[in-house]
Parts: C-alpha cells; sequence; structure tokens
C-alpha cells in the first residue's frame, strides 16, 4: 500500500505492506538510529516520536503513523563541523550524554535522547523521578541508567539557561557520615542545585597524579557517533540483494530426526536457499570463541541429524524477506524420533541415563567422557584439606544453588555475510571475538583462514554472549549457497532459547574453622549444568573454584600453606547451552563462598568482616590455585602484589554507614512500610576476579603518525560498549604527549588490525593496553629520533640527545627548551628527508593476572508477610589498580551492579518438565528499568599494579560477583532467614520466613 | 500476516467492515503488529473519535481508543489505578496501548485488567448498543468480541479504590496482585491477579469483611510455574487486606 509518511518534517511518498511495521519501514529509508531490541517493544530501542508522544516503532504498523509527524534521532543534532559547513551543532541532549559517559554500547542512546527530549519538550525542569519514568521503557543493559538520568538532567538545566551543578572533585577519602541522609547540594545563596555528578569517588595512588590523560575523565572516542544514532552497528549495512535467514528450532529437547523434507519449503517464492543436516559438510567443532586449541570438547555441528535441546537448530532458510523466511520454515517437514530428555543436572550421570552425545566424530578435552555426560571434570587439591578438617574447632557444610541467566545484551546476536569482489567470504558481526570467529569458521565452511575476513562494527552489548561464534555459521553458509548477501538477526525469543547463558550450578560447601575464627580448609565442590554442549564448561566452572575459593586462604599457620580442595562435574543436559556470561563462572562461586561465610561469622560470634579480612588473601602471597590450575594448561605460581580489600572494606563501610547499620535493632525496624510490616537489613561480600589469562592472552596494536601529527592506532581488541578504545587511546596519547582527539582508533577487521584475543576476561585494558603502551613507545622512540634530527640540525647548539626529548601538548621538545611540532616532525619523516613512515606494532601477553579486589555492600528492606524484598542501596568500592578513565569504569561497575541485582533477585530461566522455556521475551525475563533501581554507589580504590605500565588491574566482570550474595545477607540481616539459592524471590523468603516461625 | 489497513472515518464503516471474518479492530497495535499469529486484517479506530474521556455523573466514560498514559494523565483517574496502569507498561507503550486493546489482549497478570474487573468497568459495545460488564466479557473474549467493537468503558468515581502487588522487583509483573473496589453501599469487589488468562473475581457483595475467606478461595487453584498456590492463597489475604485497610478510610 502507498504511505505518506511525514519523517522528520521531510514528507515521504512510500509503499510498505499493510502488515509492516513503522520500525521496518524507517529503517529501510536509512533511519538506523531506530533499533530492533525485541518484538514486544519491551526493550524501547525502536523508540520514536509521534507527535511529540514517545511509541515503540517495532510494535506499530507504518500506517497507523500515516497524518502524524514521525521524529527521529537524526533529526536531533549532528557533528559542528564538516568541513567549510558549520552546523547547528549537537543538541543540548547529545552533548550531555557525551560529557556524561552516558553512552556505553549506545544500542539504547538513540531511544534514551529521544525520551528525554519528549520529556523536556513538556516538563522543562524534571525532577530526577521523572526523568527516571520517562525513559523506564528504554531497557539499558550496560550503564545501570545513572549516567544517562544526570545527563539529562544536566541538559534540561543547560536548556533553561541555568549553570549546571559540576562534577565533583576525582579524588579525597570519604568520611563516615553523620547523619543518615545527607544534606542536599545547595548554591551559595541556599538555594538547591541540579544534581548531576557522575563522577565516582577515587582514592587516587601518588602515580595517577603525574599524567595528563590516564586517570582523567576523557569522553568516548566513539560518543559522538553513536549518540546522533550513526549506522554503525552490524545490521545498520544497506547491501542490494540482501537475503534474511531463520532457523527453524526443535521443538523437541531430545530426538533424533529421522526424515526431513524442505521441497516444500524451497518451492516457495521468494525462498533462495533451504539448507537441512544432509546438505553440509559434518564438521565437529565448538562454539566457544577461546584460543587455539580451545580447552573443551568439540561436540556441535552447524546441524545434525539429533537435536539435543528445545530450541536446537534444525534448518536453515534464506529468503528475500524474514517473513517469507518464517513462512518457509513451517513448510518444512520433520520426523522426529523422541528420546528420553536429561533436565535436572543430579541425572546426567546416574547408571542408565540416555547418552546426549553418541555421535563418533565427538573429540575429548581433558576428562571429558560423553559416554557418562560428563563434557568436563575438575579436581584440585591444594595443601591437606582433609587435615585441615580434622584439625578444625568447627566445620561448617550447607548446600547452594545458582539459576541459569542470560546476558539480555539489547542487540540481539546479528551477523551479514557476502562475498566480496575477490570471493573472500565477508563476515560483518556483533561479536568480541573476531580473530578466534575467523580461525573456528574457517573449517566450518570449507575455507581457508586468508579467504575470510571478519569485521566487527560497533556492538550493542556483549556481556560474554558474543563470546560465541553462535551465528555466523548460519548466514555464512547461506551465503555459500546462495551466492548472495545474508543477514541473520536473532529474535529476542531466539536469544532466550536458543543462545549462551550462565551455567547454573548446584554447590556443596565445606568449611573448617578454629575457635579464633582461622580458616583451616575449605572445600567447594560444583555440579555444574553446561546444556547441551559443552562451550566454556571446564573453564567457566574452573573459574568458579579458582576465582571463588582463592580468596580465604586461613589465618595463621594456614595462611602460609592453604588447604583448599575445589571438585566440580560439568555434565550434559537437554537445555540450551551455557556459555561465557560476564564473571565467567565467578558470580556461581561467590553466592555459596559468601553466604557462607556470613554463616560461619554468626554462627561463631564474628564480626562478619573482621573475620572476613583475618582469612583473606594478602599481598606478597601466592594466588594458591596458581600452583594448581590454569584452565586446563600447565599451571605457573604467580604473586599477587597488590591487594586493595582492607580499604575497600573501610570505604564501603563509610560510604553505607555500616558502623550504625549493621546488628542495630532500631535501625533494622526503621523501614516502617506502607503498611508497617516491613524489616530493614544490611549486607556485605567480598569478591575477587581475574585480568586476563596469563601466558595465553595476547593483544597488538599498531599505531601510524600521519601527516598533521594525529596517529591511527588499530587494535584487535573490540569494544564492545566498555570504552575500551577510549581508555586504550587514552594511554597512547599519555606516551605521545597529544590530546585524546589525536588519537583516531580503529577496532577491530582482521584484514587491518593486528591480532586480539577479544574482549573476555576483563582483558583489554590489561592486555591490550600492554600492546597499545609498547607500540606508543615505539613511535615515541621514533619522533624522539626524527626530533632530534631536525633540532641538531637548527646550528650552533648542544646536541641534543633523543632520549633526552619529551612529548607534550604536540610538541617534541628538548632540555634547552627549543621544541618541534608533531606535525612538522609528521612533514619531515613522510615528505622532506629519510622519509619513513613513523609506525609501531607490538603485542602483550602477561605472565600473571593481578586479581582486582572489592567489598560490596547491599541493603534492603524486607516485606516480613510477603517475603518481598526491595533493594534500597548497592555500594561497592573496588580496588581495580589504576582508573585509566573514571567516567567510563565506573559505568562499568554501575552496570555490572545493575546485572548482579538481576541475579540477585528477579533474573532466571526455568524450564518444565518437557524441557520448554518459561522465559522467552522481557515481560518474564525481567531486567531492572530506570524507575526502580537502588541507589547506587561506586568507590575506586586504587594500587598500583607493578606489572603493568600505568599500574591498572581489571574492572568489568568484578561488579556481577558480590551483589547477591550481599543481598542475600542483608535478608538474613533483617529477616532472620537463609536463603541458599538464589534469586531470592518473594516465595522463597515467605517459606523461610514460614519455617522460622 | 495482515494483508489489509483499513482506517475508517466512522463507526458504521468500521462495523461493517469487522463484520467479515478475520478482521480484527486496531488500538495501538501493540499486540498485533507482533510476529505470529495475526489476522487477515485489522480497522484502526483512531479516527472514529474514541479517544475521549467525560465524566458523566458519579462515571468516567472511558472511549476505547484512549491510550493508557492519557488515561493515568486524567484528573479523574483513581490513585491506585494510576499506580495500576503504571505497573502496566512503561510509557512508550502506555503512549500507544489503548483501553480497549488492553484489556481485550490481556493476561491474568495484568494490573490493569485486575483493576478495571475490580471497578466493574462497563464495557459498550457495538453494533446493538449492548453494556456487559468486564467480568463477562474476558472469560470467553474470542467469542464475545468477535464482529464486535468496544466504544467506551466506563468505570464508577463513586467508590474507594486500591491496588496492591507481589513482584520480585518494584516495576515487575505481579506474582500476585489484588484490587479492591469499595462503594458507600458497602458492595466490596475484590479481584485477583498474577496467573491464567485472566484476573480472576474473588468476591462482589455487601458484606466487607469477607475478603479474607473469598480472596483464599479465589486464589485456590492458582498454583503455575511463578508461585504456588499455597503462597498465592496466602499473599491473597494479606494484599487483600491491605487494600481494605488502605479504601476504608476513604469511605465516609
Amino acid at each position: 500500500m502507498n504511505l505518506n509518511l511525514t519523517i522528520n518534517g521531510i514528507l515521504h511518498e512510500t509503499s510498505a505492506q499493510p502488515g509492516e511495521t513503522l520500525m521496518s519501514v524507517l529503517r529501510r529509508y536509512g533511519f538506523h538510529s531506530v533499533k530492533f531490541g525485541d518484538e514486544q517493544g519491551l526493550s524501547g530501542s525502536d523508540t520514536v516520536l509521534l507527535d511529540g508522544r514517545l511509541v515503540n516503532a517495532g510494535v506499530m504498523l507504518a500506517a497507523q503513523a500515516e497524518g502524524h509527524q514521525i521524529a527521529t534521532l537524526e533529526a536531533l543534532g549532528e557533528h559542528p563541523e564538516q568541513g567549510w559547513k558549520k552546523t547547528g551543532g549537537l543538541h543540548p541532549l547529545q552533548q550531555a550524554f557525551v560529557e556524561s559517559g552516558a553512552i556505553q554500547c549506545g544500542y539504547c542512546t538513540p531511544a534514551q535522547i529521544l525520551a528525554a527530549k519528549a520529556l523536556l519538550d513538556k516538563n522543562p525542569d524534571p525532577t530526577e523521578s521523572e526523568v527516571r519514568e520517562a525513559i523506564a521503557g528504554v531497557l539499558c543493559r550496560c550503564t545501570g541508567y545513572i549516567k544517562p538520568v544526570k545527563a539529562i538532567l544536566q541538559a534540561a538545566a543547560v536548556m533553561r539557561g541555568e549553570i549546571p551543578g559540576g562534577e565533583g572533585p576525582a579524588g579525597g577519602w570519604l568520611e563516615l557520615p553523620e547523619e543518615e541522609t545527607p544534606t542536599p547540594l545547595t548554591t551559595q545563596g541556599g538555594e538547591p542545585i541540579v544534581q548531576t555528578r557522575v563522577m565516582p569517588n577515587v582514592v587516587v595512588t601518588p602515580e595517577n597524579k603525574q599524567w595528563n590523560l590516564v586517570g582523567k575523565p576523557e569522553k568516548k572516542l566513539d560518543a559522538v557517533k553513536l549518540v546522533q544514532g550513526k549506522p554503525a552497528f552490524t545490521a545498520d549495512i544497506e547491501l542490494r540483494g540482501l537475503l534474511h535467514a531463520k532457523v527453524l528450532k526443535s521443538p523437541h529437547a531430545h530426538a533424533r530426526i529421522r526424515k526431513i523434507d524442505a521441497s516444500k519449503a524451497r518451492a516457495l517464492p521468494g525462498v533462495a536457499a533451504v539448507l537441512t543436516w544432509e546438505d553440509l559438510p559434518r564438521v565437529v567443532y565448538s562454539t566457544a570463541g577461546q584460543s587455539d586449541p580451545i580447552p573443551g570438547p568439540l561436540d556441535m555441528f552447524s546441524l545434525d541429524n539429533k537435536v539435543r535441546y528445545a530450541g536446537d537448530r534444525v534448518a536453515f532458510v534464506a529468503a528475500e524477506t524474514p517473513e517469507i523466511a518464517e513462512q518457509a520454515l513451517g513448510l518444512i517437514e520433520v520426523e522426529y524420533e523422541l528420546l528420553e530428555a536429561i533436565l535436572d543436572s543430579s541425572q546426567a550421570m546416574k547408571d542408565g541415563a540416555v547418552r546426549i552425545h553418541d555421535e563418533p566424530e565427538y573429540v575429548d578435552f581433558a576428562d571429558s567422557d560423553p559416554t557418562r555426560n560428563l563434557a568436563a571434570e575438575i579436581r584440585i587439591d591444594i595443601g591437606n584439606v582433609e587435615k585441615g578438617f580434622a584439625e578444625a574447632d568447627r566445620v561448617f557444610e550447607a548446600e547452594y544453588e545458582v539459576p541459569k541467566v542470560q546476558q539480555a545484551h539489547i542487540e540481539p546476536h546479528v551477523c551479514v555475510t557476502y562475498w566480496d569482489e575477490d570471493d573472500r567470504l565477508v563476515v560483518r558481526t556483533s561479536t568480541q571475538v573476531p580473530f578466534h570467529a575467523r580461525r573456528m569458521l574457517a573449517p566450518v565452511l570449507g575455507l581457508p583462514v586468508k579467504r575470510i575476513r571478519v569485521i566487527k562494527p560497533r556492538i550493542g552489548g556483549g556481556f560474554g554472549g558474543k563470546q560465541e561464534v553462535q551465528i555466523e555459521d548460519v548466514a555464512a553458509h547461506l551465503t555459500i549457497a546462495t551466492k548472495r548477501p545474508v543477514l541473520y538477526e536473532c529474535s529476542r525469543e531466539e536469544e532466550f532459547i536458543a543462545s549462551r547463558s550462565r551455567h547454573p550450578m548446584k554447590i556443596r560447601m565445606k568449611t573448617g574453622v578454629k575457635k579464633d575464627g582461622a580458616i583451616t580448609a575449605n572445600e567447594m565442590y560444583a555440579l555444574s549444568d553446561t546444556g547441551a554442549y559443552g562451550c566454556h564448561a571446564l573453564t567457566v566452572t574452573g573459574n568458579t573454584g579458582h576465582k571463588s575459593m582463592a580468596l580465604y586462604v586461613g589465618a595463621g599457620e594456614y595462611r602460609q600453606a592453604p588447604n583448599i580442595r575445589f571438585y566440580a562435574d560439568i555434565v550434559y543436559t537437554n537445555t540450551p547451552p551455557a556459555g561465557a556470561y560476564r564473571g565467567y563462572g565467578v558470580p556461581q562461586g561467590y553466592w555459596p563462598v559468601e553466604r557462607h561465610m556470613e554463616k560461619i561469622a554468626r554462627e561463631m560470634g564474628f564480626d562478619p568482616l573482621e573475620f572476613r579480612l583475618k582469612n583473606a588473601l594478602r599481598p606478597g602471597e601466592y594466588h594458591p590455585f596458581s600452583t594448581a590450575w590454569n584452565e586446563g594448561r600447565e599451571p605457573r605460581p604467580e604473586i599477587i602484589h597488590t591487594v586493595g580489600l582492607e580499604d575497600c572494606v573501610l570505604q564501603g563501610k563509610a560510604a553505607i554507614g555500616w558502623d550504625h547499620k549493621y546488628g542495630c535493632e532500631e535501625w533494622r525496624r526503621s523501614g516502617g512500610g506502607q503498611e508497617g510490616n516491613t524489616r530493614k537489613g544490611i549486607g556485605a561480600a567480598l569478591v575477587m576476579q581475574g585480568t586476563a589469562i596469563p601466558y595465553l592472552d595476547m593483544g597488538g596494536a599498531s599505531i601510524k603518525m600521519n601527516d598533521d601529527g594525529s596517529f591511527n592506532m588499530l587494535v584487535g581488541a573490540t569494544d564492545l560498549g566498555t570504552g575500551s578504545d577510549t581508555v586504550l587511546g587514552q594511554m597512547a596519547a599519555e606516551v605521545l604527549g597529544v590530546p585524546l582527539e589525536d588519537i583516531i582508533a580503529y577496532s577491530s577487521d582482521t584484514d587491518f588490525t593486528p591480532f586480539d584475543k577479544g574482549a573476555y576476561a576483563s582483558s583489554t585494558t590489561y592486555i591490550s593496553g600492554g600492546a597499545v603502551v609498547r607500540a606508543a613507545e615505539i613511535v615515541k622512540e621514533q619522533i624522539q629520533q626524527r626530533a632530534a634530527l631536525m633540532l641538531n640540525q637548527e646550528g650552533e647548539h648542544r646536541e641534543i640527545k633523543a632520549e633526552e626529548i619529551r612529548l607534550a601538548d604536540r610538541q617534541a621538545s628538548a632540555p634547552d627548551g627549543r621544541s618541534v611540532p608533531l606535525s612538522e616532525i609528521a612533514l619531515d619523516s613522510l615528505h622532506r628527508q629519510e622519509q619513513e613512515q613513523i609506525m609501531g606494532v607490538a603485542s602483550y601477553v602477561s605472565p600473571c593476572s593481578p586479581p582486582p579486589f572489592a567489598a560490596q555492600f547491599a541493603e534492603v528492606t524486607v516485606d516480613m508477610e510477603t517475603g518481598q524484598v526491595t533493594v534500597d542501596k548497592l555500594v561497592m568500592a573496588v580496588d581495580s589498580g589504576v582508573i585509566v578513565n573514571p567516567l567510563t569504569a565506573s559505568g562499568q561497575i554501575e552496570g555490572g551492579m545493575t546485572q548482579a541485582l538481576g541475579y540477585a533477585v528477579c533474573e532466571e530461566m526455568v524450564y518444565d518438565e518437557k524441557g520448554q522455556a518459561r522465559e522467552r521475551d522481557f515481560g518474564d525475563y525481567h531486567i531492572f528499568r530506570s524507575d526502580e533501581m537502588p541507589e547506587l554507589t561506586t568507590i575506586f580504590v586504587e594500587t598500583f599494579e607493578p606489572s603493568h605500565p600505568f599500574g591498572v588491574k581489571a574492572v568489568a566482570e568484578i561488579p556481577m560477583d558480590g551483589v547477591a550474595p550481599a543481598v542475600g545477607n542483608a535478608v538474613l540481616d533483617a529477616a532472620g532467614v537463609q536463603i541458599d539459592d538464589n534469586p531470592v524471590t518473594p516465595e522463597k523468603v515467605w517459606r523461610a520466613l514460614k519455617q522460622k516461625a | 500476516m495482515i494483508r489489509e489497513y483499513h482506517r475508517p472515518k466512522t463507526i458504521e464503516e468500521a462495523l461493517t467492515l469487522i463484520a467479515e471474518p478475520g478482521v480484527v479492530p486496531l488500538g495501538g497495535g501493540i499486540q498485533l503488529s507482533q510476529p505470529g499469529a495475526r489476522p487477515a486484517a485489522v480497522v484502526d479506530l483512531q479516527a472514529l473519535g474514541l479517544n475521549k474521556i467525560h465524566k458523566v455523573g458519579n462515571n468516567l466514560e472511558i472511549g476505547a481508543a484512549v491510550t493508557l498514559q492519557a488515561l493515568l494523565e486524567s484528573e479523574h483517574c483513581p490513585t491506585d489505578l494510576k499506580q495500576a496502569l503504571k505497573l502496566e507498561a512503561p510509557l512508550n507503550i502506555r503512549n500507544a496501548a489503548t483501553v480497549a486493546g488492553a484489556l481485550a489482549a490481556c493476561d491474568g497478570r495484568s494490573p490493569f485488567a485486575a483493576a478495571m474487573l475490580a471497578l466493574d468497568a462497563q464495557v459498550s459495545l457495538q453494533p446493538g448498543e449492548e453494556t456487559a460488564g468486564l467480568g463477562n466479557i474476558l472469560p470467553l473474549r474470542q467469542e464475545a468480541l468477535a464482529g464486535k467493537l468496544i466504544t467506551t468503558v466506563t468505570i464508577p468515581l463513586n467508590a474507594a479504590f486500591a491496588y496492591r502487588q507481589v513482584a520480585r522487583t518494584p516495576m515487575d509483573k505481579p506474582i500476585l496482585c489484588a484490587a479492591m473496589t469499595l462503594w458507600s453501599s458497602k458492595r466490596t469487589r475484590l479481584v485477583l491477579g498474577g496467573w491464567g488468562a485472566s484476573p480472576s473475581l474473588a468476591m462482589d457483595g455487601r458484606e466487607p469483611g469477607g475478603y479474607a475467606q473469598a480472596a483464599r478461595n479465589a486464589a485456590q487453584e492458582s498454583g503455575d510455574q511463578w508461585a504456588s498456590a499455597e503462597y498465592r492463597r496466602e499473599t491473597a489475604e494479606i494484599l487483600s487486606r491491605r487494600c481494605f485497610t488502605r479504601i476504608s478510610k476513604e469511605l465516609p
């Protein structure tokens, strides 16, 4: 049908199918700021304004919008300078988002800004809660909402003509608050001012103070692009003849395909290809995006004659439109032979259990044994655990359980494949691991690595979900079959039923303790459920023990020789595969460890924090597991140099007011509640994570100088919204003495950028940063030599040595006060004499994995009648070494705490007796919205990690670890009940309260 | 797949269109624009003038095409109904979803439907100028609304209303919700939600004190994947009490 749509004030005469959504038409016309997040409108990334009102273009027919004014972000503002043409620049909202660090992946940013604009058009002076309600329909999985909310308040103040409240000081110790409620900020005249502070509190190391860019809240390099909604993401590419892929999913949890007939589907007009297992070569592989050799079993095929979970792949279709592809799926006739399904991990290894992997091509890794449904096995003994138990005064045993949860990045898995003019296959994909993807796809597709090019554009969130080569083969097989470009974009339901997730585990703890509080031995057994395939099975579960069981080594003589045992069985079940999810097994470990420590402390009458610190790792001690385990490789002992845990506890306690809340019955009763039946509680957890995988993770970087003294920095590291390009740029700029704007960062393209293992294991700032600093040092040396050459040609002066030259303020300066601008050095080297390209290439692999540490605090209110838990406040004090960029780093902590909050109280994936998923959309799988967030506080307690030139450690994953146990411990404090399996839902608390009564 | 889109300018025109099999009215489009089972044709109600809210005596007449947000912003909207609307959906969905559409598409976990059922919302239908209680329509919606058009939904303003829910987070769907309306005549209407295909009427009588037992009875068979019947039975009594405590203060 013909439609006249007024988009951004311009009338477009268009045509659309009667059932076509407004989002589909807008994207077809190039308005790429409107993004797909889900089919129900619950993610809100498809937001546009219709007559000034916020609506979801993905759940509105294009025809409904005729006669209305449609506005997208494209009309709001633009880059202030475009050559000779000056523009109006960015809108104050866009500017505020850039300046406030409100953008991480940027996928939801256009929608958030439009939501803010709709609000400010009606209400120029909104309260924070009004802002939170206005953007509540736009889910953000990255930020924790603090910075977007503050950015909107700041923009509102700017638009009102007021001077917005500025940044708070970056440093300074916190003092114990005297009052429970801090005094509101006021101007000198006593008027309340707009609270737009987005900086965390940072306790700064002395080393930090010498740098110009490292340690500073620089704006993200990609912020201006993302704040305009530019077509930066995978699906934003426009290709002639693009086909749309769909995948037929198994309705059964376990079945053999007896017969499959795709003839009717192939005959449907508009269908370009249908592929079944009969059409593809049978290549066994693993989808886990890891270094070679992959530390796990090879147990998957692109398509197989057996399905192992409800949602497993049965057939691929490529068609002219998504609707035709969907219709074709319904025409594929499949005859299944149903097999017994294992849905409970505790049944997987029982005698007589059905075998899930009976394919002859199965390739073992380490101790996998498919005859017993065992994907991997871990047995780690450090010291003499039995002796430790025998010497204990008390031994505490308990069982815990943690659920399967989803990464829930708002941009789904999405991939476009096409043949280029050289008959090389281009894979444009939203991936955390472009280089692993290229290597792993090659055998699956029957192509040599050199004929595959993987391009990683901007990523709309990954959180480990895209450390999987999960869908690229689907599009690639269809491109090979059709010779045409193919787009495969997962639906939200596919994300829930057929993507990866966090491994659920059943965990048993046993801990021996002396009367004085010294832990004599600590033991964990984990039964981990990897689902139908063993991707990341060994390594995720290994980290469960490696990180969480390493924190408490014991006290006194036990500190010198810790007794720790970690055993795990990782079993197959007929449920969707688990995989990598931010934290990588460690959150699963800290729920039982920190719940267990709390029980022990309370049972034995110790202060819970003093008990923990008494037994926790200290600087100069060995990481206990480094002597025993290394992700399936040879272990190498490693000393931990920096542990800021005690200061983290001190800072966190002060920020949450621990000393006048913990153990205070009057405070517990102070919640009141609407019906007067609530109690408040406070809880804590201490955690540690890792920083990259030692002797394995490698990152590369190249830096080359341009004619104007700017630099191209090419890294294989994959910025998945975290701001790593910016942080790496800051390090390069610091070494080269230029502002960040002179660094043009690009990541990643397997044809152009050096290798990097990818964005996982909290490694980019440390590993890729190490490579960038080395490359920058090489470039710096070349610049120094060129500057010395030029200065020594100036006549009667003492000869300047290259190493005397200092780089700062875009100048190369000699000790005698003379200097050469970098732009002159660039021109001299490229055009004038002894021409050469000033350029450095370097890589970095670390011999150690210095752990970040943190103290996590939570404050809750428990409804003592219904069991409902409301988390009121989260405080996290973190030792992540030197913080290169406090804005992006605090964004990581805030966003991580928010995801972890879901793990604490609402997120879980449940299956019925037939293996059918309960959670299939954002209605049932609830992730926190902006209008229901607790207060979040982030504190960085810096240490200087000596193994890195700028003293950094990791920040990305550690916020996932402590929130759930801190909330569990706070519920114990409030209500006196033990909840041993998360999430802490109302019925669990209610049952525990009844049992207690 | 939607093969036809119509935007009639009169109710008569709309009624002619929806009399055909497979043709359904389109409110905000939130449900009907989604993939999956789609009707053959939709009749967009936006040009029919059904987007008005009128206070008529002690009643609030809400046009079928009034958006949830417009109702929320109405000065006459009861306080707890506003809260149920906020819990129903975030702003961008409330801006498009219509009152009639949300009721026609609701399931048992809809705070808004539970609230409207407790308010004994009266639904006006065309053709035939019929009026039916929402409670009579919800259980058999497919049949009750086939070939019909909701034109207005009317709720009382001379009654006290309260809504309470238990959920995993402050804005999550209810595991259990209770909505209660109390008239000055002591007529008390209690609805529970949180499970099933639509909210359940637990009580409609003139003995307010009976709400506790009524709540327990209504939740007798309420167990599902989200909560046990035991939990819902006991919590239903608690939430009903809280509703009653709240609204009993409002009546003279």
